[in-house]
């Protein structure tokens, strides 16, 4: 029996060559899809999810409310850590984290005795200080040293195995404990070694410095620890609450007593708990180098697997169904065997599952390469291997299962319900049933249409707006500006010199210094009131610095008043047109001379900005205040570029410079405009996602397309034999074969335009500049996919077309 | 009407190739009404679709009116044919997606007929071979007889000069049969040139000649 269905499965797959390899393509590539983007899903969803009593873990962050302005931030005062274990019950574990400062890396070196020169290891990543809870909060697996002790006291450091291994290739992990290693200017003695975290976590240390160590450095000042109204990013607050703790009640609790530490400002701030499976996704409170999912992108590319596996088995089904007049003789015999409709149904749907797990055995060989192909998609630290969890490989079961399903049960229903006297008289292609079957067909054909079409029209809206974002006119020059950073905490006499000396070259234009660029990534905001006479006013303001030659590199306008003068004038200031307006006046002029209340002085307004985007175009423009600073940030505009290498020359002239006054400092420049496209990252990602979507949906059809044409050609060569000896040209024929196939397409494009004009218009709702939808792009989508599906069904159709008449003719 | 003269035919397969018809010589005049005869495999349908100019010939000449034709390309051949010649065949050929009514259309479309011209000859047509009243069914409704009917008046709706006919009683009994030839008979006396291909002697003697071929070649003709 089992023996028997091999075969007869074989040999059909085999004799139907054409179709099986469109069935498979058509299923491997839904699959493979699908199996990345459960891959990723998985992934991203399992981090931090192995912790014991997960669920009582939380970080503490805040959530700020200045002025209607809202403002979040990960990090905390840092003496709230070693105050709470002490103040406030229904804790278990109090878990401080602290990074340095900068781009939390940090020069390593190891001075070994024998050695002639130390080894140094620059900008070491995931470096932390923390306590011995933390290892117990996540579990770690000790390998040597004292898990309860090793970071008590000051100047130890744990390391985990591979960071062991690194800096001491040739001392077991017990030899290590008591080595010395060198952070910057901190000698720290190793007390532990642990294993690392082989499963997806946020908390990526991987050498620990005991908290101990700030307090009794010099580190002290640096990380504010004794300041309670003030607080950075660098320094993470976890708890773990006790197993009958509410966390309501927690975080009352805390902020009934941070109140009492800052009585000033305190009723702005509200101390949260950040549940632990919240931290990978909420971009409110980013972790320093670490990395945040994005729920939103998650649930796109899962609604991209699902359309692309639904089109996979689309093309299964119909494949399936109009290939079953051929297997009619097939069913009739069996059923005049003696094959009941179940065992049949069996049969058809056990070739299903032999197809799906064919074209996912294909799709599993494939992941490694297509991991490496869409590397841009994948997040960091997935690779193939992680496909062996046993909870991921139930999703594939569940996949095959799924996919056999859906895609076998209605083709073994119809086929297993062919009779065997129908088959007898030979009419299972004649006028009855079979119209049904090839009304399904149509329905299916569409709906992959439908989505194909969808999936252009989405990909051409994005591309549009993210063009228009980046070319529209920012309301300052962006092109041939670029910036760069110089140390802040050096002496300002070296800035002035470099400022001198770029300005000097023949390849720039002009520079300027000051902080942001007119728009940047990040906002910072300024508090500023204006008294018109009977109240204070009080709009929510962004601020911009930079010396008086600021305007002039970025173009911006002045439309009245005066730009600020030279020297060190700070108690003068320029406002943009929407600052105006939002103090209430008409034309810009009447406000120029105005004072306002500004860090508690009084500072006249001298002149008025043309408004600029301080933002990308997705945000409005807001009230924006400039301020004279000699900043750290250089702006330099450069020469038209004539000759296409003076922009490098003069790049290399400045870099020299650079590194001749800050011998120590990377030298990393950055173009305005290539930063401004950045801000569209996002949404570049998301139109490449979507291109991709969009081919293989488009390649999909026309696969399941071709199949369908083919067959349908093959069953009408006797018609048009016919209609070719009663006089019809070769283009009557294909116009006549192709006219039913684009009339799908039109009902498809009919069908996905009002869902992508809603879907996109909720997209481009986003953003406060935006293009509109126009006719043409609707037009244009359904001509694009006519043309495909011309081309598809027409190369089959001059093939049937141009056979000779006899041959299909000819009486059996 | 037709002079074919040395006439070859062959079919070419990967092992084997088939001489269909080998120096064959023959002569239709216009009017006159013409059965082919012979074994199975002897070639009839082979030179029945050359002379209807679905197939090319490899070898000899094909005077058509005058006009040697043997050299045609596809398309010269489908506008002579279109406008000349008229086919019925043994299994109908009706499209079973159209009516009666539209099947017997098809020809008049493709020979640009306007449409209202074309209602009154299909009609007409309909009328003549009495099946009129099931202008609006499908062909698998209609009886053997019934559909082969359909198909001579597909065949003479734009008034041919020539039908050919491939044993056009082959799937009828003899009941219908007859009234098919009766048909033909009709249509020659008329005027119109109809060559038929028959397996039965008794169909053979409505026409005015009969050539018995053997082998590709033609072996006698027998005047009734
Ligand atoms: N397309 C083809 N390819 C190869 N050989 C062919 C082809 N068509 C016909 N033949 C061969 O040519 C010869 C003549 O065939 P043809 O169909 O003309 O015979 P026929 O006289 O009409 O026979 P029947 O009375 O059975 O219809 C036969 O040997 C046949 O096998
Ligand atoms: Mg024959």
């Amino acid at each position: 029996m089992i023996k028997n269905f091999f075969t007869t499965t074989y040999r059909h797959l085999w004799r139907n060559k054409l179709f099986t390899v469109l069935n498979l393509l058509g299923l491997s590539i839904g699959i493979s899809a699908a199996l990345v983007i459960s891959l990723i899903v998985y992934y991203e969803f399992s981090f931090d999810t192995f912790q014991r009593d997960s669920d009582r873990i939380y970080r503490i962050v805040i959530d700020a409310n200045f002025n209607g302005v809202e403002g979040h931030s990960v990090g905390v005062p840092a003496p709230l850590g070693s105050a709470i274990p002490n103040e406030i019950t229904g804790i278990e574990q109090t878990v401080p984290v602290f990074q340095f400062q900068g781009d939390a890396t940090i020069h390593v070196r190891i001075d070994e005795d024998h050695a002639s020169k130390p080894l140094l290891f620059k900008k070491q990543k995931d470096v932390v200080f923390t306590n011995n809870d933390y290892f117990r909060l996540l579990g770690y697996q000790w390998i040597s040293g004292q898990q309860s002790s090793a970071l008590a006291q000051p100047f130890t450091v744990v390391l985990t195995q591979s960071r062991a291994r690194l800096y001491f290739p040739d001392l077991s992990p017990t030899a290590v404990i008591g080595k010395q290693l060198t952070y910057n200017d901190l000698t720290l003695t190793v007390s532990g070694v642990v294993g690392d975290l082989d499963k997806p976590t946020d908390f990526n240390g991987r050498e620990f410095i005991s908290l101990a160590t700030i307090e009794a450095s010099s580190l002290k000042e640096n990380f504010m620890m004794d300041v309670w109204d003030d607080w950075m990013a660098y320094s993470q607050l976890y708890v773990k609450l006790s197993a009958n703790q509410s966390a309501q009640a927690f975080q009352a609790q805390l902020n009934t007593f941070y109140q009492q530490h800052n009585t000033e400002r305190g009723k702005d701030i509200t101390l949260s708990l950040q549940p632990l499976h919240d931290i990978h996704f909420n971009r409110l409170y980013p972790n320093i180098g670490g990395r945040i999912a994005q729920k939103s992108t998650l649930y796109g590319l899962m609604a991209v697997a699902a359309f692309l596996l639904a089109l996979g088995c689309i093309n299964f089904i119909n494949l399936t169904t109009a290939q079953a007049s051929q297997r009619a003789k097939e069913i009739g015999v069996r059923k005049t065997m003696g094959s009941s409709k179940r065992q049949l149904i069996q049969q058809f749907l056990g070739e299903t599952v032999v197809m799906t797990s064919v074209a996912t055995v294909l799709s599993i060989l494939s992941i490694p390469i297509i991991l490496r192909l869409f590397s841009k998609f994948i997040p960091e630290g997935l690779t193939a291997d992680f496909m062996f969890q046993p909870g991921y490989l139930f999703v594939l079961l569940l996949l095959v299962a799924v996919v056999s399903f859906l895609s076998g049960c209605y083709p073994a229903l119809i086929l297993s319900g062919f009779t065997p006297t129908s088959v007898l008289r030979n009419q299972v292609s004649g006028l009855t049933g079979q119209t049904r079957h090839a009304g399904v067909r149509k329905i299916l054909t569409i709906s992959q249409f439908a989505i194909a079409q969808f999936f252009i029209l989405a990909t051409l809206i994005v591309s549009q707006q993210i063009n228009y974002s980046i070319d529209s006119d920012m309301g300052f020059d962006t092109g041939a500006i670029f910036k760069f950073d110089t140390p802040r905490d050096t002496a300002e006499t070296k800035s002035r010199q470099l400022l001198h000396t770029v300005q000097s070259l023949p390849g720039v234009e002009l520079a300027s210094t000051g902080f942001h660029a007119p728009a940047d990534r990040g906002v910072s905001f300024t508090t500023v009131s204006f008294h018109n006479g009977t109240e204070e006013l009080k709009p929510t303001t962004q601020i911009r610095w930079g010396d008086e030659h600021y305007l002039d590199v970025y173009g911006i306008k002045l439309v009245a008043g005066r730009n600020i003068s030279p020297g060190d004038a700070t108690n003068e200031l320029l406002v943009n047109e929407q600052f105006v307006k939002e103090i209430g006046f008409q034309r810009p002029e009447e406000a120029l001379g105005k004072f306002l209340n500004w860090n508690g002085n009084a500072v006249p307004i001298v002149g008025i900005m043309k408004d600029f985007h301080h933002q990308s175009t997705r945000s409005s423009i807001m009230p924006l205040l400039f301020q004279k600073n000699n900043g750290s940030t250089f702006h330099v505009r450069l020469k038209p570029n004539r000759d296409g290498q003076s922009w490098s020359h003069a790049i290399a002239q400045i870099q020299k410079a650079y590194h001749g006054l800050y011998p120590d400092e990377d030298f990393n420049y950055q173009f305005v405009d290539e930063m401004i496209a950045q801000f569209y990252e996002h949404e570049q990602a998301t139109a490449s996602l979507l291109t991709w979507a969009m081919s293989l949906s488009i390649l999909i059809s026309c696969l399941g397309l071709l199949g369908l044409a083919t067959y349908t050609i093959n069953t009408r060569g006797k018609e048009i034999g016919i209609r070719k000896v009663l006089g019809a040209t070769v283009g009557s024929i294909v116009q006549l074969l192709s006219k039913d196939f684009v009339k799908l397409v039109v009902i498809a494009l009919v069908i996905a335009s009002p869902i992508a004009w809603w879907a996109m218009n909720s997209w481009l709702a986003d953003f406060a500049y935006r293009i509109d939808m126009e006719w043409w792009m609707f037009a244009g989508t359904g001509l694009v996919a006519m043309v495909t599906a011309a081309l598809t069904v027409g190369s089959q159709a001059i093939r049937a077309a141009l056979a000779n008449p006899v041959d299909s003719l000819r009486d059996e | 009407m037709i002079k074919i003269t040395e006439l070859q035919k062959f079919y070419r397969t990967e092992e084997v190739e088939t001489v269909a018809l080998n120096n064959l010589s023959i002569h239709v005049k216009a009017g006159e009404f013409v059965a082919v005869m012979g074994p199975s495999g002897c070639g009839k349908s082979t030179l029945l679709n050359i002379v209807g100019l679905l197939d090319d010939l490899d070898n000899g000449s094909y005077l058509f009116n005058s006009i040697e034709v043997a050299k045609f390309n596809e398309r010269k051949r489908s506008d002579l044919r279109k406008h000349n010649i008229g086919f019925v065949f043994q299994s109908f050929n009706l499209i079973d997606e159209l009516t009666v009514f539209e099947n017997v259309e098809l020809p008049l479309i493709y020979t640009k007929v306007p449409a209202a011209e074309r209602k009154k000859r299909v009609e007409e047509v309909l009328e003549k071979v009495q099946i009129m009243h099931r202008r609006n069914h499908f062909p698998q409704q209609l009886s053997g007889g019934q559909q082969q009917r359909v198909a001579v008046a597909r065949a003479v709706v734009n008034n041919p000069k020539l039908i050919l006919a491939d044993e056009p009683t082959g799937n009828l009994d003899s009941n219908n049969g007859n009234e098919v030839m009766q048909l033909l008979t009709e249509l020659n006396e008329q005027g119109t040139t109809i060559v038929m291909v028959t397996h039965s002697e008794h169909d053979a003697r409505y026409a005015d000649r009969i050539i018995r071929m053997l082998d590709g070649q033609v072996l006698m003709e027998t005047v009734g």
